[in-house]
């Protein structure tokens, strides 16, 4: 390439870096808006950033769901379960133990307390 | 140099390529990698700020090898959109955000250019205004620049893409490199070929585009 040459495709050059190409009208608006949508939304903090993290309300119907369950099983549970509620009240030993007695005899296989109470 | 960045889909001729092979901008700067990270936190300044500094690179670049306002928008905004969705699973390292987009974008073009066919033939485009009928200089301007895009449209595809990314986009040769996905000296043939043929095309137009009128 002579000289001439180069300087006349430099001054194009030049030129086309100095006067970009015009954008279409309305098309930065146009790609702000794609851009917005398609963004994730924002991470959230305290009590809003908990309720997303559980679910927010389409998870609230199955926690009621589960607790009522749950309470209504240990208040009235089914045949092959043992009926916990009743035994704290009235005070039933089968599952659950009352007294100090009881604790040793339910701990002493597993419990220093346990030993030392035999050895005494 | 075999490249994949952050799931830049490949070119229309070549196969799936090696994700790690990457080397190109580990530890260069990278302003927009910032933006973007606010972007994925939902930052809606950061999506605006993006949106403003890479659209007029991306339109840019795009305009120059299609010829086309029209096709150059609708390929920078399917650029963007791939950015956009990509965001949340980019991997910091692998490459700029804008070489990731200007790769994009070079395929794109790529895509539509072979779909195209042929390019416009230079016959078809408007022959500049002839500057013994007008004094004034802004349409000499407009007469220089559809001469070049004239003659860039004129280019084989991949000598136009190298000679825009680095004489007009001003991007280097190892950042084109990763763009075309060929070697550097790949790249600087390319240029070179191409730079050869612009001068020819537009040499024949020297004096009708008022270079011996001006000291441009």
């Amino acid at each position: 390439m002579t000289k001439r040459e180069t300087d006349t495709l430099e001054a194009h050059f030049e030129q086309a870096r100095a006067t970009p190409p015009q954008m279409p009208a309305g098309m930065m608006d146009r790609l702000i808006a794609d851009a917005l949508a398609a963004q994730p939304a924002p991470a959230l903090g305290g009590w809003r950033g908990f309720w997303r993290a559980i679910g927010g309300a389409p998870a609230l119907g199955g926690l009621i769901t589960a607790t009522a369950v749950g309470f209504w099983i240990g208040v009235a549970p089914p045949s092959g379960l043992p009926d916990v509620a009743t035994q704290i009240i009235t005070g039933g030993d089968d599952y659950i133990v009352a007294d100090a007695t009881s604790l040793d005899t339910y701990t002493s296989d597993l419990t220093a307390f346990g030993w030392d109470l035999d050895e005494g | 140099m075999r490249a994949r960045l952050n799931g830049a889909p490949a070119k229309a001729t070549s196969g799936l390529m090696d994700m790690h092979d990457t080397t190109d901008a580990d530890g260069v700067d990278d302003p927009e990698r910032a933006l973007l990270h606010r972007y994925v936190q939902g930052d809606a300044a950061a999506a605006r700020l993006l949106t403003l500094q890479l659209t007029p690179r991306i339109f840019g670049h795009a305009f120059r090898i299609l010829g086309n306002a029209a096709e150059a928008e609708d390929v920078t905004q399917d650029a963007l959109m791939r950015l956009w969705k990509i965001a949340p699973d980019w991997r910091d390292g692998e490459a700029k955000v804008t070489t990731w987009l200007y790769r994009v974008t070079a395929n794109l073009c790529t895509d539509r250019l072979r779909k195209r066919g042929r390019g416009v033939p230079l016959e078809d485009i408007a022959e500049p205004t002839d500057p013994a009928e007008s004094a004034e200089a802004r349409l000499q301007r407009t007469a220089r620049e559809d001469a070049l895009q004239a003659a860039l449209d004129r280019l084989p595809e991949r000598q136009r893409q190298a000679v825009v990314l680095r004489h007009i986009d001003g991007l280097a040769n190892p950042e084109i490199a990763t763009i075309l996905d060929v070697g550097v000296e790949a790249v600087e043939s390319l240029t070179a070929r191409g730079k050869r043929a612009l001068a020819k095309l537009l040499g024949a137009r020297r004096d009708a585009l008022g270079y011996d009128d001006d000291k441009t």
